[in-house]
């Protein structure tokens, strides 16, 4: 019997067109080996994709670590910054367009806050405090 | 796995400098040839970006990757001549066996990464590159310059070797 060992792999990692699906499922169906290959490759195959993605080890590629860095470092920061956002855009709201709510502040905080995590120049220097003292 | 061309070197270092590192440190269980590594290759797509042509950006890249990490093998063995594949593999191998200070490099009871290193260099790359990269087999081949239905075959030899290794 011809066992069709590579179709296996092959397949576990959709990677077969339709007819060499049909060819390798009619030969498993009468090939206890090449079952017990499938059982094997599939263990195998997910031991190998179980290992952990590691991390970039700490300012060897600065432009990666300015995608994480910002939101660690900054994170109390953010969120204030981000309320203060959300609060700021509530007033205007409330006094311009009062029946208008079309965006939560789940949603603006976590698009400002992912927006400042990819862009360092997201900072401080774009919140305007006093404005949202004025209006208060 | 996407086609899109990334469209500043930085966004390449930011979207796959964690890939590159991780294949590397794959490949050798060794942390500071995986640092090397990465910071070679993006100092060749940095140079080599601006004649990019668009297509597979993924082929592109991860030949580059391979061409940066086997460069970095042969100059490690300090020989004249380029190596043939199983001597790098031999190189690399012997290398993580070998020297206690790289077996420290390998978390104890990491039964998988070291039945990785007792692959063949081929097999090896062509597990790495779909299990941990998430290349598909076209973007494989394209990236170790070798037919599609090769490497098929050296992704199932490779899966069978470390079947019988960690069983």
């Amino acid at each position: 019997m011809n066992h069709p060992g590579e179709l296996i792999s092959a397949y576990l990692d959709g990677e077969l067109t339709r007819p060499e699906i049909d060819q390798l499922f009619d030969h498993l169906s009468a090939c206890g080996r090449c079952a017990a290959e499938m059982q094997g490759m599939q263990s195998v195959r997910s031991a190998v994709r179980s290992l952990p993605l590691l991390e970039l080890p700490a300012g060897l590629v600065p432009e990666a670590d300015a995608e994480v860095v910002p939101l660690r470092r900054n994170r109390g920061f953010l969120v204030g910054a981000a309320a203060a956002i959300v609060a700021l855009v509530i007033a205007v709201a409330a006094i311009v367009t009062p029946s208008t709510a079309a965006i939560s502040v789940e949603e603006l905080s976590s698009r400002y806050g992912a927006r400042a995590s990819l862009d360092p120049a997201f900072g401080p220097a774009k919140v305007i405090v006093p404005q949202l003292m004025d209006l208060e | 796995m996407t086609e899109s061309v990334p469209l500043t070197w930085e966004e390449v270092a930011r979207v796959y400098g964690r890939k590159i590192y991780n294949f590397a440190y794959r490949l050798t269980g060794n942390s500071d040839d995986a640092a090397d590594l990465v910071q070679e290759v993006l100092l060749r797509v940095r140079k080599g970006l601006a004649a990019y042509q668009p297509g597979s950006f993924e082929g592109w890249l991860w030949r580059i990757t391979r061409n940066a990490f086997l460069d970095d093998i042969r100059r490690r063995n300090r020989r004249p001549t380029a190596p043939l594949p199983d001597e790098v593999d031999r190189w690399v191998v012997a290398s993580a066996a070998s020297a206690d200070v790289e077996y420290s490099r390998i978390s104890i009871g990491d039964d998988v990464q070291k039945a990785l290193l007792e692959l063949p260099y081929e097999f090896r790359e062509a597990v790495v590159l779909c299990d941990i990269v998430g290349l598909s087999y076209d973007e494989i081949a394209r990236a170790v310059a070798v037919p599609v239905g090769t490497v098929r075959s050296r992704i199932h030899r490779g899966r069978r070797l470390l079947r019988e290794s960690l069983t």
